[in-house]
């Protein structure tokens, strides 16, 4: 309980240090914002100009793909928010031997390196999400129930944790690599299919995004929950279990990690 | 001629060098790229299914899917890192490093990235022309190739290369005025991406904008390339596209040498 409380403690003074750090440099700031923003607007006109050649896509209205889309932003913008830094692991952070500095303080370096920076571009990706869910929202007539809105609270930070289990394993390869930015990068890619309904995809790219990378559970399944009301079992039960097993696979391989990592000596 | 090429080939070989030391991180990034690829491929078949109609904007799907993978070769060949270069040097001072020394700024970087680029070429060329030949192959009974069209599309790639070479170099100078290169070079990212097709073929976008966007630089960075490959122009409009890339790369060359005098004058390094 009390290391509990200490590691509250110490969140809240690295965010206090990086809240510092960004009045700094506003404009910094919201370059990094709008840019996320933009990314995110220009993936949307390509929906909107391609529905306007289709009326629908294999059955998905237009309003539906967007809602699973903008869900899809908010996990992703939470562990993009919270946990960024473990990017910078796998691209410089071993590579330059930087990764000393983790191992000499009392911390666990793992809860260091995931509290130590706050990404605030991450909002123009939170912006959106809310902003697409908001929108679609009143066109989809969902049918709502406490039940449902307890689990879609609970889903959230599960969802979250697939991002930052594998974002951890991945980054932990650098370890043995010494860089493994690209290796993130791309498991990060096979992300964008969970963005659209898995059912226009073929069965083995299915089964990947499924079972082998399970991305689709930090968008399409939950979401398809919302939507549907169907199957709560598998579309939260799941997203919640595999959530647990990627984080579990990804503290594993960082531990190893940890003891294979060898200081660039410089 | 021959002392230019011996005071740059250096600069050919230490990129080289430099691509081939984390070509395994390398390969990551490309497989990263080419399951986008399978992404975009996935929505298209999506939408042809839904469509109800065999061509939509002038595109078949198998048509559809060699822009595809065309434009990620494309958007790859001629790719630059200027921006980020050029803006880290202003950012740490090291730009002062570079002005002693009795060579071009602008053609250091360039050889050096030519070098980077070699590997580039060599592995990805090959796979993927042959891969997409082969499936419109298979889809449409009869071989596509045309060799004349491989050659117009390489050349073009090559002009497509140096807009981009140089409108990142000018790009890079708004490190002047933005710090935080990391957000302004992805807004940038996205503009361009938009603006050059690689989200969505120009020929879906309402027809003044894609007249409008046809004149613009960034059409010439990736559309114009992987339409001559595809044999959508011919003759004069050949002819003209080409000629509209010429014309940019000559803008952008002017462009960046004035505001690299520009810069020069007011360059003020941070610290040392």
């Amino acid at each position: 309980m009390k290391q509990i409380k200490r590691m509250f403690r110490m969140h809240r003074i690295f965010v206090a240090q990086e809240l510092k750090r960004m009045m700094e440099y506003k404009g910094d700031f919201l370059t990094g914002i709008a840019g996320f923003l933009l990314n995110q607007f220009f993936n949307l006109m390509f929906l909107w100009i391609i529905f306007a050649n289709i009326p629908n896509l294999m059955g998905w209205t237009i309003e539906q793909i967007v809602f699973i889309y903008g869900f899809s932003l908010i996990p992703k913008g939470i562990d993009h928010l919270l946990f960024d830094n473990l990017w910078s692991i796998g691209y410089f952070t071993v590579r330059k031997g930087d990764f000393d500095k983790y191992l000499t303080r009392p911390i666990n370096p793992l809860f260091h390196v995931m509290v130590e920076k706050l990404q605030i571009d991450a909002l123009g990706e939170l912006i959106m999400g809310i902003a697409l869910i908001g929108v679609t929202l009143p066109s989809l007539s969902i049918e709502w129930s406490v039940t449902k809105v307890l689990l879609i609270i609970i889903v959230i930070p599960f969802a979250t944790m697939i991002y930052v289990g594998i974002k951890t394993a991945t980054a932990a390869i650098a370890f043995w690599t010494k860089r493994s930015g690209n290796i993130i990068y791309m498991f990060y890619m096979v992300n964008d299919f969970a963005k659209y309904p898995v059912t226009i995809y073929n069965n083995f790219v299915k089964a990947v995004i499924t079972y082998i990378i399970p991305f689709a559970f930090t968008a399409f399944f939950p979401a398809n929950y919302i939507l549907t009301g169907e199957n709560p079992l598998f579309n939260i039960g799941m997203t919640v279990v595999i959530a647990l097993v990627i984080m579990v696979i990804g503290v594993f391989v960082w531990n190893k990690g940890i003891k294979a990592y060898e200081s660039a000596g410089s | 001629m021959k002392r230019k090429l011996r005071i740059y080939l250096p600069f050919i070989n230490a990129g080289l060098q430099e691509a081939t030391t984390y070509r395994a991180d390398w390969c990551f990034r490309i497989l990263g790229n080419i399951l986008g690829c399978f992404i975009s491929y996935f929505i298209w078949k999506a939408v042809f299914l839904s469509g109800g109609s065999e061509i939509i904007n002038g595109f078949t799907m198998p048509q559809m899917v060699v822009y595809i993978f065309l434009m990620f070769l494309t958007s790859t060949l001629v790719s630059s890192g200027g921006t980020f270069d050029i803006g880290e040097e202003i950012r740490d001072g090291s730009i002062a490093m570079r002005m002693i020394k009795p060579i071009s700024y602008n053609s250091t970087f360039l050889f050096q990235e030519l070098g980077n680029k070699i590997m580039t070429v060599f592995v990805l060329i090959v796979p993927l022309v042959a891969g997409v030949e082969i499936v419109s192959a298979l889809f449409t009974g009869s071989v596509q190739f045309n060799i004349a069209r491989f050659g117009l599309y390489i050349f073009s790639c090559v002009l497509a290369y140096l807009v981009n070479f140089f409108f990142n170099i000018c790009f890079g100078f708004i490190a002047f005025v933005i710090k935080y290169l990391w957000g302004a070079n992805m807004m940038k990212n996205c503009i361009v991406g938009f603006l050059s097709g690689a989200i969505i073929p120009l020929a879906f976008l309402p027809d003044v904008i894609e007249k409008i966007f046809l004149l613009l630089p960034f059409a010439s960075l990736n559309y114009t390339p992987v339409m001559i490959y595809m044999g959508m122009y011919s003759g004069t409009e050949l002819l003209y596209y080409l000629g509209l890339q010429l014309f940019w790369v000559l803008g952008f060359w002017g462009l960046s040498k004035f505001l690299w005098k520009a810069a020069t004058k007011r360059l003020c390094v941070q610290g040392g």
